[in-house]
């Protein structure tokens, strides 16, 4: 019976068709970039040679980095999802479905989705391959050979993002049973207390003192040591003070706002600091690891050329400064979706309030920038303030590669303002759907 | 009846083969308090939104007069029917639908902000409306921590702002016990026919429609031919 009404209120109708596609997209997209990655390192794993080790172990971590953006957007996709059923959902509890046939049904339909997005994404990742195929590493092409993944790993990609959908679809429904649908409960980030931001500095600081000794130390795998924890560190410091930082802004902004937009996006974004931070959270990362990482790179490149160091050094310098840009675009990839993806949610959610707002005379045009604003403003304060943060971070790296190779930095920012840019395009490809809200009339009401 | 400020000609309105209204013909005094009845699915929201130029009708004309001038409602685009409910209407919903995240302070301002009124007048403004409707004190908190009266009356605060000169409202009291109800009702007139507007009201209690000036009742999407007022 389950199966039967999952299909019954899953299935596509004209005007849900939209919304069903979204998450679908979403997951296709999720899928190939996966299957992209996965295809670069096993490019790495191909390879015998006393190098390779270091190329394992830096597709690791490029893997491990990806991790964060690939759930939050996985997880995005899944709320998406699970917010188009919402109303149904209330609608067969009322008609007497048990909690547990109601759970069985958004899990059930979540996956389905996700299965429909990941096979396509397997398609679509055919067209990716080829160029990624391109892509020198070691003063040649990866070739297209050994960039494809063997059958049976493109099922076990397949299963393992229907997989993260099941389980953000469980999650999600624990979180609708807590707070009932439809009432928004005021989260406040968590009052911080003046220590934290305190703390955080220190670290900071301290972390920037060690990265200065950082030449001190004599091999390769203590200095990545250091830096894997002063990256990791920071990384979890900024998770801590970020909703703190956006909710201090916001309150700035509310006060200072003269136009409805304004207003409206300041008091969005003070509505659940948290919530907005972790919209734009994978950016912090991104962008922190370009600046960090980047100009990590540029150094070791710029000594290595300088110190007429051997060539194996100064391909591998060269290399890691590829892959690093191909992690950042990547994940800015999936920020920008993800974002695109939580956005349809929010304009789902939200369609009742639109439409009458609409009908009170306020233009759809600014309905959208007050949306944009939400998402712009606390993406802006994140991307700019981790690069802020890692360039303290990575001072003395950071001062000598503006000396040794300023043309690296420039080629930092150009990646940020891109990701910043491909971020905005998520919105923008949102923005069809809150005129929609806005211009339905609703039957009741 | 002394001037009428809004008056429907023959509206039709057709979703597909329903036809919402036939020929509904009605006027609207200056300050008069009008309530619309019917049964359900017989074109009460389908008037309102037509004279109220949220939609347009399929034929027939909707005469705005406000300043010695006459306008066709139901002959402008959507940019200038926007303005219209900005500027010239009022509207309050069954569920108030204001804005959450917003104060109720700031609910009301943003009407007037919209328009472009700088936001202290605005919000000055708003929050004599406010104390005015009762609710002095309550302006800095949001929509969630207020009662289903008190929202309602945020809302009668945020149609009547602007000082819009025809303020509809859907059920306004459709989700309220009889007690806010009486409440409600009480705020809606004394800040519409009381300051000499006019008010719309959409109502299936025929208390609240015999506290209004006036009752039509519609049936199949057509307006009956006068009866007794309730
Ligand atoms: N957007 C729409 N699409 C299709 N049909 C509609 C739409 N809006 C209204 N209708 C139809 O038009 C008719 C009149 O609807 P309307 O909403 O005006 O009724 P109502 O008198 O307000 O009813 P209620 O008392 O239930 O609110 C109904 O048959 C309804 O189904
Ligand atoms: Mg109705």
């Amino acid at each position: 019976m389950i199966p039967r009404l999952t299909w019954m209120l899953a299935r596509p109708t004209r005007e849900s068709l939209g919304v069903t596609a979204l998450p679908v997209v979403a997951f296709g997209i999720v899928t190939a970039l996966l299957i992209a990655v996965l295809g670069g390192a096993q490019a790495f794993w191909s390879w015998t040679d006393d190098l390779a080790i270091t190329y394992q172990a830096l597709a690791i971590v490029a893997l491990a980095l990806l991790i964060v953006p690939l759930t939050t957007l996985g997880g995005s996709a899944a709320r998406l999802s699970a917010r188009r059923r919402d109303d149904r959902l209330a609608t067969l509890r009322l008609l007497g479905a048990t909690p547990a046939s109601v759970g069985a049904i958004a899990v059930l339909e979540s996956a389905a989705l996700a299965l429909v997005g990941a096979v396509l994404g397997v398609v679509a990742s055919f067209g990716l391959l080829p160029l990624l195929a391109l892509i020198p590493f070691r003063g040649e092409p990866l070739g297209l050979g050994s960039v494809v993944l063997p059958p049976l790993a493109l099922v076990g990609v397949v299963l393992g993002v229907t997989l993260v959908a099941v389980v953000s679809a469980v999650l999600g429904l624990r979180r609708v049973t807590i707070s009932p649908l439809g009432v928004r409960t005021r989260q406040d980030a968590p009052r911080a207390h003046w220590i934290l931001p305190v703390l955080a500095v220190l670290f900071i600081l301290v972390t920037a003192l060690a990265m200065s000794a950082l030449s001190g130390l004599g091999s390769i795998v203590a200095i990545l040591v250091v830096l894997a924890i002063g990256f990791g560190g920071s990384i979890a410091v900024l998770n801590l003070i970020g909703p703190w930082v956006l909710r201090l802004v916001a309150r700035g902004r509310v006060r200072r706002a003269r136009t409805p937009e304004k207003l409206l996006a300041a008091r969005g974004i003070l509505e659940s600091p948290k919530a907005a931070w972790r919209q734009v959270s994978g950016t912090a990362m991104v962008s922190f690891m370009a600046v960090f990482a980047g100009s990590g790179a540029a150094v070791l490149d710029a000594l290595s050329g300088a110190e007429g160091a051997d060539s194996e050094t100064r391909m591998l310098t060269a290399d890691i400064a590829t892959g690093l840009t191909i992690t950042v675009v990547i994940s800015f990839l999936m920020v920008a979706c993800s974002v695109g993806v939580n956005q349809a949610a929010g304009i789902l959610d939200r369609a009742d309030l639109y439409a009458s707002l609409h009908r009170l005379g306020m233009p759809p045009a600014v309905a959208d920038a007050a949306r944009r604003g939400t998402v712009m403003v606390p993406l802006l304060v994140t991307s700019l303030g981790s690069a802020v943060v890692a360039a303290i971070v990575v001072f003395p790296l950071t001062g000598a590669a503006l000396l040794l190779a300023p043309l690296s930095l420039v080629v930092i920012g150009a990646v940020l303002a891109a990701g910043i840019l491909l971020v905005r395009l998520g919105l923008v490809a949102t923005a069809p759907l809150l005129r929609r809200a806005s211009l339905s009339v609703p039957v009741s009401v | 009846m002394t001037s009428v400020v809004l008056e429907a000609q023959y509206l039709d309105k057709f979703y597909g083969p329903t036809a919402a209204l036939s020929a509904a013909s009605l006027s609207i005094g200056a300050s008069e308090s009008l309530a619309i009845m019917g049964a359900s699915g017989s074109g009460k929201t389908t008037l309102l939104h037509c004279l109220a130029g949220i939609i347009p009708p399929d034929r027939g004309r909707v005469l705005l007069r406000l300043g010695g001038t006459e306008t066709d409602i139901a002959a402008l685009d959507e940019r200038r029917r926007s303005q219209l409910r900005r500027e010239t209407f009022g509207f309050v919903f069954q569920q108030g639908l204001l804005i959450p995240e917003l104060t109720a302070l700031e609910n009301v301002a943003i009407a007037p902000m919209l328009s472009g009124v700088a936001r202290r007048v605005a919000e000055d403004n708003a929050r004599q409306w406010l104390g005015w409707l009762g609710l002095a004190g309550l302006e800095d908190r949001r929509i969630g921590q207020l009662s289903g009266g008190q929202a309602q009356r945020v809302a009668i605060a945020r149609a009547q702002v602007t000082g819009a000169s025809v303020v509809f409202a859907d059920e306004p009291t459709g989700a309220l016990d009889s007690r806010t109800s009486d409440e409600v009702m009480d705020a809606l007139l004394r800040s519409t026919t009381a300051q000499g507007r006019a008010l719309v009201v959409v109502t299936h209690d025929a208390d609240v429609a015999a506290r209004c000036s006036r009752t039509v009742h519609m049936r199949d999407g057509r307006i009956q031919p006068a009866e007794v007022a309730a």
